[in-house]
Parts: structure tokens; sequence; C-alpha cells
């Protein structure tokens, strides 16, 4: 048996922050949140306090300097997780001002401890710790006792059996300040400007005995609260391949026969091909034969007016529940956000189909600080996605050029399990489509450049044009026939 | 006021009880002078001493400036939270004028803090300072 100390981790409450921490908030842990002046510090606390407190084993939240509590209570109401039932009840607010304005750091915690010690609380909160730290600072006494301060307040409260967090405003991570070394956890939030968007990141920067989620990790305040996008989990170990392949239906049984019998369950697909190719309507009748065999869709559109791009075909399945629409035209989005976004919608629906319309519509719907990473992000989209077990039919818009064969401007065909292009071509005065299938990973496919129409019924795959050369250059010439041509 | 007609109803009802059956500008004073200790016990350990001051100032501000014929006798007042001034200037006045002014103070009060922080945590923070007044027991032991 063992007789290592068990740790509880207390759920905060607070969506995907259990994740990011590592599984949750260490009991009796001395915390500091920390960031610059409006990005959610107080917010954070409150959400976690009305989560967290109980009658039994309520919550102390002092008010230090900075902001006033009337204001504070003004505005913390505007969230849906604020409790007026609970305030005196399981939530004790306690102004220390007058306390801290004498800039006495020994009375300042004889009546932090005096409180803690009334009412016994589970969670302590100090907001905020900046202005104790700058109260102390104004003293005579140069060599103010803020070190032995936050060293003895850390021991009481654990002591106490209460979980501590210091709200401060810190600019700085390097400060070399006692507060960083006596805290069990420092959760850092900021907020990244770039050109006119904003973005809210957190990170843990530390938590002692757990491990957290590192890096930055991107969340929202809402009414609800603050919401944080944790990466999705990844099973270390992906399942092998299955042989034969199970394949997925088009919707376009030539194209089917031209992927070696549809794509593979369980791939992604890029479709690529210059504006009004068909990429969409493919994706479309994509779900719509997912829809005939009972499977569900999720599709994702990242277009400034998703409504006016929708054929009728997508609207109905739609309309019916068989797919789901993720249509997230929240400004600066993180990868984060919208695989949270995709992966609950796929989890509600139990999808299989999913259509990404279009990456360079994502690229745009990305906050520019993220537009640096597409690729990885990409990346680390597409592996979510199929780590699922679902299949993936992104569309990706091509500028047409004639002198080189290009899938996708991000460079990223690599990652996708299979590739259809589709190109323009010149024929006797008309603008011709055609479409090849470039890449099926682990499977036999076509190599022909087929020609293709548009109807009233979707794709409707041809001939190749065997008498014709160049098509990938855009304007093919009939080929000189050889002598055993003629 | 509509909005709040329940409340000033309770606010009312509380003061009256703490006066008791035998009304006099004294225990006018008295009552009105200890609900605002009892609203101030209340809300100094969350909002702090400078807030309670500070709502209690814009509270007589406008009482006067909605009654100016209170301006006169209550400008003197004004200064700070001192309820002693503001119990001796509440003595001379007629038990009419006393709880009228009262009434219209602590109803303001609670009508200002509702206006900040909402109906439903004033009601919240103030509860205990209406609910033993509205028990069977007189309390008019609440001096200082």
């Amino acid at each position: 048996m063992s007789t290592k100390v068990t740790i509880n981790r207390l759920a905060t409450g607070v969506p995907g922050l259990d994740e990011v921490l590592g599984g949750g908030l260490p009991e009796f842990s001395f915390n500091l949140i920390a960031g610059p002046p409006g990005c959610g510090k107080t917010t954070l606390a409150h959400q976690m306090m009305f989560a967290l407190a109980t009658p039994e084993r309520p919550a102390l939240f002092f008010t230090v300097l900075g902001e006033p509590p009337l204001k504070m209570l003004r505005y913390q109401q505007q969230f849906d997780f604020f409790d007026s039932e609970a305030i005196n009840h399981s939530v004790r607010y306690i102004n220390l001002a007058d306390d801290t304005l004498a800039g006495d750091l020994d009375e300042v915690l004889r009546r932090i401890v005096n409180e803690v010690e009334t009412h016994s609380p589970a969670l302590v909160f100090v907001d905020s710790f900046r202005s104790v730290v700058l109260a102390s600072q104004t003293q005579d006494n140069p060599n103010n006792n803020l070190p032995q301060f936050v060293q003895q307040l850390g021991m009481l409260m654990t002591t106490w059996q209460a979980t501590t967090f210091l709200i401060g405003e810190y600019f700085n991570e390097t400060d070399t300040n006692p507060i960083f070394t006596v805290a069990d956890g420092l959760i850092w939030l900021r907020q990244s400007v770039q050109r006119n968007s904003m973005v809210r990141k957190m990170e843990i920067m530390k938590m002692r005995g757990q491990p957290t989620l590192p890096g930055l990790h991107t969340f929202r305040i809402a009414t609800s609260g603050i919401k944080i996008f944790a990466p999705a989990v990844l099973s270390p170990v992906e399942a092998p391949l299955e042989y034969p392949l199970q394949r997925l239906k088009m919707g376009v049984p030539q194209l089917d026969e031209m992927l070696g019998g549809g794509l593979p369950r369980g791939y992604s697909l890029l479709v690529a091909g210059p504006s009004g190719s068909g990429k969409s309507i493919l994706a479309s009748s994509f779900l719509a034969e997912g829809a005939r065999n009972g499977e569900t869709g999720v599709i994702a559109v990242f277009e400034q007016r998703p409504n006016h791009s929708q054929n009728a075909t997508l609207a109905t399945l739609i309309n019916n529940g068989q797919v789901g629409l993720v249509d997230s035209r929240t400004p600066d989005l993180s990868i984060d956000e919208i695989v949270h976004l995709l992966l609950s919608e796929i989890s509600r629906l139990k999808a299989t189909r999913v259509v990404i319309d279009s990456l360079s519509g994502f690229e745009l719907a990305l906050a520019p600080t993220f537009r640096e990473d597409f690729r990885e992000s990409l990346s680390r989209m597409v592996t979510a996605l199929t780590s699922v077990g679902v299949s993936v039919l992104m569309t990706s818009e091509l500028e047409d050029r004639y002198t080189d064969l290009r899938f996708s401007p991000y460079g990223t065909a690599f990652l996708t399990d299979a590739i259809i292009v589709q190109r323009y071509i010149e024929v006797e005065s008309r603008l011709l489509r055609i479409m090849a299938v470039v890449k099926v990973r682990a499977s036999a496919h076509s190599d022909e450049l087929r020609l293709y129409r548009i109807d009233d019924h979707g794709l409707q795959i041809g001939e190749m044009l065997s008498d014709q050369e160049g098509l990938l250059g855009g304007r093919p010439t009939r080929r000189h026939l050889g002598k055993d041509d003629r | 006021m509509s909005t709040l007609s329940e409340e000033s109803r309770q606010i009312v009802a509380s003061l009256a009880h703490r006066v008791g059956p035998n009304v006099d500008t004294a225990r006018i004073a008295q009552a009105i002078v200890s609900t605002l200790q009892d609203m101030n016990a209340a809300l100094t350990p969350i909002i702090g001493q400078q807030g309670v001051v500070a709502l209690y100032r814009r509270s007589l501000h406008l009482c006067v400036s909605v009654h100016p014929r209170l301006a006169d006798t209550y400008d003197s007042v004004q200064a700070a939270l001192d309820l002693n001034a503001l119990k001796s200037v509440l003595v001379e006045q007629s038990e009419t004028d006393a709880l009228f002014f009262g009434e219209v103070l602590l109803t303001t009060f609670y009508e200002l803090l509702t206006t900040l922080i909402g109906p439903s945590l004033t009601a919240r923070l103030l509860r205990d300072v209406w609910e033993p007044s509205l028990s069977d027991t007189p309390s008019q032991e609440n001096s200082p």
C-alpha cells in the first residue's frame, strides 16, 4: 500500500482549465494569478470561487487596494456564474483597504489569519496582491518585510487547509519577486495584440507536483465566464491501418473508381482547385453520400457569408440534423478553439465525415498572430480530427498557374493522406474542367486526367482527353498522330 | 421609486418598528441612526469604510436635491458619516419631518446601492438590517 500523500485535485469549474492544469487544482496549494490589467484575473478567481465554495467550506475574498469592491461586485454580477445568494453564505468578501493603506504588513497578515480562523475557508483569494506589495514599499523601512510576509502567508494558508490565490498585476515574469518562489502555482494571463486583433492567452508557468500542459492556451471571456481552449488530447498510439482498407463513397461513382474504390476511412483528403471548379459541390456530395448511408457529418464553413455559399443539398442536410454546421464568425479564432468547436460537434452527432470549406477562409478567420504558424496549426488540426477516427475533406483555393503543378498555397499537401486536384483548360474556345487523383496513401489509384462538368446533379466525370496533350499547361494541343495511329 | 415599492415599504415598516409604539423625535432619531449603523456594519466589511461613506454622502445629496426644503436643515451633516451630527439635527425637527427624512434617506441609500450592484445582491447584503426588526421583539437597544 502506498504511504505517499494523496493530493486531491479540485475541479475548477472553468471549462478547459482542469486539462491545462494537468488534472485540476491541487488542494491546499498556494497560487498566484498574474497578468496585466484587463486580462481576466479577477474574473478567473470569481469563476473558481463560485464553483468551489460551499457553506461548510466557504471562500474568503479579501479585497485590498485596487479595484473598489463596489465596482467589482457590479461588474462580476454580469457573469452567469455570479450567485447573489452565495454572498455572505458560501462566499465572503472582506475589505482590507484601511489596513493596507497603513502599510503595516503584520497587521494585514493578522487580519487575514483572524478571518481564516473564524470562517475556516476552503478557498482564500487576495485581490490585488500587487497593492499589498506597493503599500509595503512606501514604508520608511526600505528593507520591507514582504518576503517574510509571503512566506508566512503561504505556510499559514496551507496549514489551515485553504487553497489560496494571490491576484496581482505583474508585467514582467522575470521580476525577482519572492512570491514566484514561494508559490506552488503560477497562472499567467496575457493579451496578445497584433494589428487590431487581440487574443487572450493563459500559461501555467508552474504547478508543483503535476504535469501541466505547456505553452500558451487561448481563452475567451463570455457572459458565461472564462473558457479555455485546451489542446485536443491525442492518443499516443495511433491505431494502425487495417487491411483491406474500409472505403467511403464520395457520392461520385467515377471518382470512387479513380480513388481505387473510395476514400479510405479515417483519411484526410485535400481537394485543390481554382475558384468555381466545384470543390464545395464535391464536399457536399461527400456529406450527402454519408447521409444516404446513415452517417452523420460536420461542416466548418469559413466564409464571410456562409448562407450564400450553401447549396440546396447541404442546406437540407443541415436542416435535417444530418450535418452539423460549425459557422464561427467570431473574430480572432485560434486553432484550438476551432478544433474544440469541431470536436464537440463531432461527438454530439457521432459524425464520421468532416468537411472544412475552405482552408483559405480558415486562414482568414484565424487571428493574425496564428497565421505565421498556419502550417503547424493545420497539421495539429488534421491530426486531432483524424485521431478521433473521422474522415476529413478539406478544400483549398488554388490560383490557376499553368507553369507549375501546385496543390495548395500553404505547402500543406504533405499533411493530407489523399489529394484531388482540379484545373481549367482551354479547348476549342471553351473553358473545360479536368480532375485528377494525385495521391492516395497506401492505395492504388488512377493516374488519369478526366474531364468533368457540373450540372444540377452535381459532378459528372467524363472521359480522358486522350487526343490532347499539355493539359496541365492549361492550353492543350492536339497530339501529333504517330505512325501507329495512321 | 415605483420599482422598489416592496423594499421601500419594508424600510418604512422596519423604521416604524424600531421607533416603537411611543413616537417621539428622540426615538425617531435613534431609530434612523441605528438603522444606518446596521447598514454600515453590514456593508463596511465588504466594500470598506470609504465605500460606505461615499454612498452615504451621495444619498444625502440626492435627498436634498429631490426635496430642496431639506437643504437648509441637512446641509451641515453632509461632511462625513457623522451620525452624532445627524442625530443632533434630527432631534430638533418635528416628528413628522424627522420620520419623513429618515424614510427618504434610507430608501435613497437602498436605491443607490441597487443601481450599483443590482436588487438581488443589495437585498442579500442588507437582509439582516431589516429582518431582526421585523421580528416580534421590539429592538430598541440598538443604541451605540
